[in-house]
Parts: C-alpha cells; sequence; structure tokens
C-alpha cells in the first residue's frame, strides 16, 4: 500500500530540491556575473579608445609643430612613453610590458621616408597589419599582428596629406584585467555552488525528515491505534501546522470512529428490540390461529414495522444531514403559516394530554429554507414536547423577527430536560432514562437548523438565569416561575423580508 | 386498466404485482431498464411504476427516454432514498408522483389513483359526496348523518371530506396529513388518531352503524359495512 522509503539521497526530495536549487543558484549568478563582464569589458575599451583618440590627437599636433629630425623622434619617444604610463588601467604592467604601445609614423609625401617607429621589435608585422586592416582616421580599431596573442586597438591619424601617424595599445592588459575578474569568479562560484548545494541539501533534508517522521507516525497509526499523535514543535511553521493538523484531523476521526461505535451500539439496540417483538408478536398469531388475534397481531406487526423505519429514515437523514449533504430545496417559508397549520394538526393531540398550546407569533416570519424539511424539524419539536411532558403542562410557542433572523422560542413548564442529558440534548441517542424516543430528533433538528445557517440552543428554564441567557436578554416570553425545558432556535431571514423589516 | 411495473427487487415485485392484480389492474412486469423501454414502446400502458435503482440504468434516465419517444402515461416513482432527488420532484410538478420505500400499499393504490384520474379525462366536480347516511354539502360546508346536521369545525369538514371522497379505500395517517393538511411529514405520534377519534364521537356518536373504521397498522376507511 504505502511505496518504500527511498534509499540513498538520490531518491529523495532533499536531493531533488537541492540540485535543483543549486542549478538555479549557478545560473543566476553566472547570468549576473557575464552582465558585469560586459559592462567592465565595455567600460574598459571605452576608457582606452578615448585615451587612443586624445594621444594620437596630441601627437598629430606635436608632429604638425615639430620639424622632423632626431628632436621630433625624441619627442614622440617620450610622448610613447609617457603614454605607456598612462594607460589607465594597469598599473602594475608598467615597464613589464614594454610591448604594450605602439607608434608608427609613415609619410608617403616624401619620396625616401623612413617610418619612425616606438615600439616592439618586429615592426615589419604591425605595418603588414595596419596595412592590411584599412582604418578610418580617428576611429579606434582592432587588429590582429602576427606572433601576438592578444588584439590591438589602433588609431590613425592624418596631420598632413601623405602622413599618417598610427598610434596602438595591446588589448592584452584589459583581456587580463577581465581574465583575473573570470577567473576569481569561477574559484569563489564554484565554492559557493558546492557550498549552497550542501547548505540547501542539509537543511531541506533536515525539514523533510520530520515529514518522514510525519508519515511513518500516521502509517503506524493506520494499522495501529487511533490514540497516537505527531510530535508538534513549538515552531509555527508549515510543518508544524502539518502535524497539528494531521493531529486535529486525528482527533476528529478518533471521535467519530467513537461515535460511530456508539451509534452502531445504539441502532443494534433500537433495531433488536422491536424485531423481536413483531417477530414474537407475529409468531405468536401463527401459533394461536385466532382470525381476530390475528387480525390485531398483524396490525401491531405493522405499526412496529412503521416505527423501525422511522427510525431508519431518521438515521439516515441524520447522517445525511451530518454529512452535510443535505439538498436544501430553499424557498420562502412563511414560519407563522407553518407553525399555525401544524399548531392545527396537534392541537387536539395536545388537548388529549391535557396541555395548553399558547401561540405568540409575529405576521409573516419568513426565512428562505427548504420547506419539507422546515415541517419535519419543527413538528419534530412540538412532537417532543408531546412525547416527553407529563399530563397538563402549558407549551408556549413564541415566533418574533428579530435582528435579521427568525427567532423561535418554545417554553414549556414540564420538569425540563433530564439532567443525565445535560448539554448533549443534540447528540445523536442522547435521550432520557424515561424518553419512549430514540434520541435522534433533536440531533435531526440540530442538523437541519445548522444547514440553514441557524442555530438552535436548550436551557432549563426552571432558573430564571437560564432565560434570560438563552434570549441575550432580548426575548423573554416566560417569567421565570414557569419553569421547564426552553428551546431557543434562531434561522436567518429571508432577504426580502430582511429588507422590508 | 394495465399498469407497466419496473422493478429489480423480485419480492417486492411479486407483492406489488399480486396487490395490483388484486386492485383490479393488468400488470405487465420488467427487471431491468432495458426490458422496460422494450415493454413501453408499445404505448399500451395507462401508467408505469418505476423504481429509480435499477440495475442497467438509472430509472428517470429510463422515464425520460419513454418521454422522447413519445409516451406520456403517467408515472408513478418509487424510490428507496428518503430524501427525494430534486428530479423527481421536478418529475412530480409535471404531474407524476413519487413513493418512498417503505410504503403503505394503501398509500400506493391512492396514488395511482390519482394519477389515472388526472391523466384521464377530467371529471366534473360534484358539489355533494354520499356515503351510506352521510351526506355532506361542499358548497355549504355542511354534513349531515342522516337527518342531524353534524356540527363540525372547518378542519374536522374537511377531513370527513377527505374519507368521504375515498369511501371504501383506506387511508393512511400520512396520507390524511398530505390531503387535509398538506404536510407530508410522518409524526410518531398519535395526532392524526386524535383527529379522526374526535371526527368519530360526532359523525358515528349515535349511530346505529359506525361509519369510520380503524384497520390496525394502516389507517382509515370510511365505509357502511
Amino acid at each position: 500500500m504505502f511505496l518504500k522509503p527511498p534509499r540513498g539521497p538520490r531518491g529523495t526530495a532533499a536531493w531533488r530540491i537541492s540540485i535543483w536549487t543549486t542549478l538555479a543558484f549557478a545560473f543566476g549568478s553566472a547570468l549576473a556575473f557575464w552582465i558585469v563582464y560586459l559592462l567592465v569589458e565595455k567600460g574598459v575599451r571605452e576608457r582606452s579608445d578615448a585615451w587612443l583618440s586624445g594621444e594620437a590627437q596630441t601627437l598629430a599636433e606635436v608632429s604638425q609643430s615639430t620639424p622632423p629630425g632626431n628632436l621630433y623622434d625624441r619627442i614622440v619617444e617620450e610622448v610613447a612613453e609617457l603614454a605607456t604610463n598612462e594607460v589607465p588601467h594597469d598599473r602594475n604592467a608598467r615597464g613589464q610590458q614594454p610591448n604594450s604601445v605602439f607608434f608608427l609614423q609613415t609619410d608617403s609625401s616624401v619620396p625616401d621616408d623612413t617610418p619612425i617607429w616606438v615600439g616592439p621589435d618586429s615592426r615589419i608585422a604591425f605595418q603588414k597589419a595596419i596595412q592590411q586592416a584599412n582604418l578610418t582616421p580617428g576611429t579606434p580599431e582592432s587588429i590582429q599582428v602576427e606572433g601576438y596573442p592578444s588584439t590591438f586597438r589602433v588609431v590613425v591619424r592624418n596631420p598632413s596629406p601623405g602622413k599618417a601617424l598610427y598610434l596602438g595599445l595591446a588589448d592584452q592588459d584589459a583581456m587580463r584585467l577581465l581574465h583575473q575578474l573570470t577567473d576569481s569568479f569561477l574559484m569563489v562560484w564554484g565554492g559557493t555552488v558546492v557550498l549552497g548545494f550542501f547548505i540547501s541539501y542539509a537543511s531541506a533534508r533536515r525539514t523533510l525528515m520530520r515529514v518522514e517522521q510525519i508519515t511513518e507516525t500516521v502509517a503506524r497509526i493506520g494499522s495501529e491505534e487511533l490514540d497516537e499523535r505527531l510530535p508538534e514543535s513549538p515552531k509555527a511553521d508549515e510543518i508544524s501546522r502539518l502535524a497539528q493538523t494531521f493531529n486535529h484531523m486525528l482527533d476528529r476521526i478518533q471521535a467519530s470512529v467513537h461515535q460511530l461505535r456508539a451509534v452502531t451500539d445504539s441502532v443494534a439496540h433500537d433495531l433488536k428490540s422491536p424485531v423481536t417483538s413483531i417477530r414474537g408478536r407475529l409468531e405468536a398469531a401463527l401459533s394461536d390461529g385466532d382470525p381476530n388475534r390475528l387480525e390485531e397481531s398483524v396490525g401491531e406487526a405493522i405499526e412496529g414495522l412503521d416505527r423501525l423505519s422511522d427510525l431508519l429514515n431518521t438515521t439516515l437523514d441524520l447522517a445525511e444531514a451530518e454529512a452535510g449533504a443535505l439538498r436544501l430545496d430553499r424557498t420562502p417559508v412563511d414560519l407563522t403559516e407553518l407553525i399555525t397549520r401544524l399548531s392545527d394538526i396537534y392541537q387536539p393531540a395536545m388537548a388529549e394530554r391535557r396541555h395548553t398550546l399558547v401561540l405568540d407569533l409575529e405576521d409573516h416570519v419568513v426565512v428562505n429554507a427548504d420547506p419539507g424539511l422546515m415541517n419535519r424539524t419543527l413538528s419534530n419539536l412540538l412532537e417532543n414536547e408531546l412525547t416527553h411532558l407529563p399530563e397538563g403542562c402549558e407549551v408556549k410557542v413564541r415566533l418574533r423577527a428579530h435582528d435579521g433572523a427568525a427567532e423561535l422560542v418554545i417554553l414549556d413548564n414540564g420538569p425540563g430536560f433530564p439532567p443525565e442529558i445535560g448539554s448533549r440534548a443534540f447528540e445523536r441517542f442522547v435521550k432520557g432514562k424515561h424518553s419512549p424516543g430514540h434520541g435522534l430528533g433533536l440531533a435531526f433538528v440540530d442538523a437541519v437548523v445548522q444547514a440553514h445557517g441557524g442555530k438552535i440552543s436548550i436551557a432549563d428554564s426552571s432558573t430564571g438565569d437560564a432565560v434570560v441567557q438563552a434570549h441575550g436578554g432580548k426575548i423573554s416570553i416566560a417569567d421565570s416561575s414557569t419553569g421547564g425545558a426552553l428551546i431557543t432556535l434562531s434561522l436567518p431571514l429571508s432577504a426580502l423580508q430582511s429588507t422590508a423589516v | 386498466m394495465r399498469l407497466l411495473l419496473v422493478e429489480d427487487d423480485l419480492a417486492i415485485q411479486e407483492f406489488l404485482k399480486r396487490s395490483l392484480t388484486e386492485a383490479g389492474y393488468q400488470v405487465d412486469v420488467a427487471c431491468d431498464a432495458k426490458s422496460a423501454e422494450a415493454l413501453a414502446v408499445e404505448g399500451a400502458h395507462d401508467a408505469l411504476i418505476v423504481d429509480l435503482g435499477l440495475p442497467d440504468a438509472d430509472g428517470l434516465d429510463l422515464i425520460a427516454r419513454c418521454r422522447a419517444q413519445g409516451n406520456s402515461a403517467p408515472v408513478l416513482i418509487l424510490s428507496a432514498r428518503r430524501s427525494v432527488d430534486e428530479r423527481v420532484l421536478g418529475l412530480e410538478h409535471g404531474g407524476d408522483d413519487y413513493l418512498t420505500k417503505p410504503f403503505a400499499l394503501a398509500e400506493l393504490l391512492a396514488r395511482l389513483r390519482n394519477l389515472l384520474r388526472r391523466s384521464s379525462a377530467p371529471q366534473g366536480e360534484s358539489v355533494r359526496l354520499q356515503a351510506a347516511d352521510l351526506q355532506l354539502d361542499l358548497i355549504r360546508r355542511e354534513a349531515r348523518r342522516g337527518e342531524q346536521v353534524l356540527q363540525l369545525t372547518p378542519q374536522e369538514f374537511s377531513l370527513l371530506e377527505y374519507l368521504t371522497r375515498n369511501a371504501g379505500r383506506v387511508v393512511t395517517r400520512t396520507m390524511i396529513l398530505d390531503h387535509v393538511w398538506r404536510m407530508r411529514i410522518d409524526p410518531a405520534t398519535n395526532v392524526v388518531d386524535v383527529h379522526i377519534y374526535r371526527l368519530r364521537s360526532k359523525v358515528d356518536r349515535d349511530a346505529m352503524r359506525p361509519l369510520i373504521h380503524t384497520i390496525r397498522g394502516v389507517g382509515y376507511v370510511l365505509k357502511a359495512a
């Protein structure tokens, strides 16, 4: 029935969670680094290009104002040297990388021109690369020089016709910077990713171990006893809440199982005795052979069966109501009219037992309810009075529309609810010792009232306090001297009526 | 009158068939929706009695299919469920009726009669009812036993009217509550008996021959004998 717990870490959810977390983290941080990398690269290039353009401009101006010759060569050399030192981004490379800058000046207007060259020895390779590149004056561009791993950014200036001034800067400084950046990032990144994986695995594992624990406990509860409960840690996190919810669920299940056992016992008892008596009667009638007795016995048997079927029906109704499966076919129900009709039905039977039924009903108290269920609920309540009261009592029924609710109060001056019932009057099969019913009536009434969004309460009005409590001081139909049982029922008024009032 | 009884429980089917035949109906039976449909297609039945829980289909679907095929015979639905499906209630408004199991045979027969009466041409509503020496004037709401006018309350008159309309037929307590007070409830107490007792004390008080009889375990019948 249950899946086997996974062997080793690879099958666990903790493993999957940490893998995915780590992947997401690694990807995200790599992406962030890549963006930084691009920005740095762009910044470095812009700065070196700005430097190149500026220096080339200066050199062009110097070459115009200074006559060619040794002096000029020296000036150029110094400028180039200075320039090398001024390269903004890599001070460490100063001196160690003499070939990071080159300067070349050619003049095609002079027939036997010797180009001025400051830079690494391999001038020919540079010249060749420059010629191939076909540069636009003033715009720095990258060229690849044979024998050098990194590219050079080169800018060309034409101070006078035929004269060309090339200033170049090796990209390798920028590249080195970026390489360093990348290397250190990779180191830190790799470390973080591995560490992050272990941390997230450890924490996920720790958390999910608690889930595993819950699983084991629940599996044990399922197969053994319902008494066991999950340990609840004081932390109010999701898993604690899961454990709490499970415990609450178990409480409820245990309660319903107990109730079910009690109900089964009661039903069995309530079914067995009538079945036994019906069977006995029929058997006696058969062996008797007297046709007159036969008729009577069969009649009695049918009555017994009717009571049995009534018990079955009520049990089923109640089960349905308690499972929240009651289908409510709601229409406006005039409680005033309904109670009046019911009292027409019950009045003679009440009078027979010398009860007085006193109605005090407000006109047209309309609730939105299922008419059939309302009929049965209210008849059930009157039935209760009829069954449980000793002869000669007074039953007062008062109906009021009050605070958006229909309030029905039924009060009698009988002995009140038996003490053994206490607050459990609305539970199934709870009935007084001498009650002839099966203890389902009030439970059914309660379920129906609740399904309609109303509430019902009972009290013993033998003490004056109970009356006041039950009515919240709003309705009082009885002076406390009357005593007896008091049932207060309240149902939401139908929308029509609440707006009208 | 020919009826089609669709019921899969053989015990119930057997007893219903016997009772309906005794009551003077011609009864065809079917155990499942398929054979029922085949029988219903002939359209020879005056009414259908259909149990909802059939082995091969939902009884309501069977009814819907019969209706779709133009069979307009009234249907009496038997349901094992206590709280009746809304769809059944919908049908009831359409002129059909339902009963929940267990039911009194008297009630089944009464509902069946009611359905058959509704489906045939309406009879002229009479203003007088008579059973033996009991006479009811429905307009003046006056009842007489022989020469003597009975002093009845409006409720007692309605009750007597219902019994007289069904003179010779057994009516159950549930039927009385339903027809006289328009309440479908099954009281566990003797509320209806008290009403009958009071009525009887007026109707049968001085008479040599009582009219209102108790049928133990079933209900009441108004008859001369």
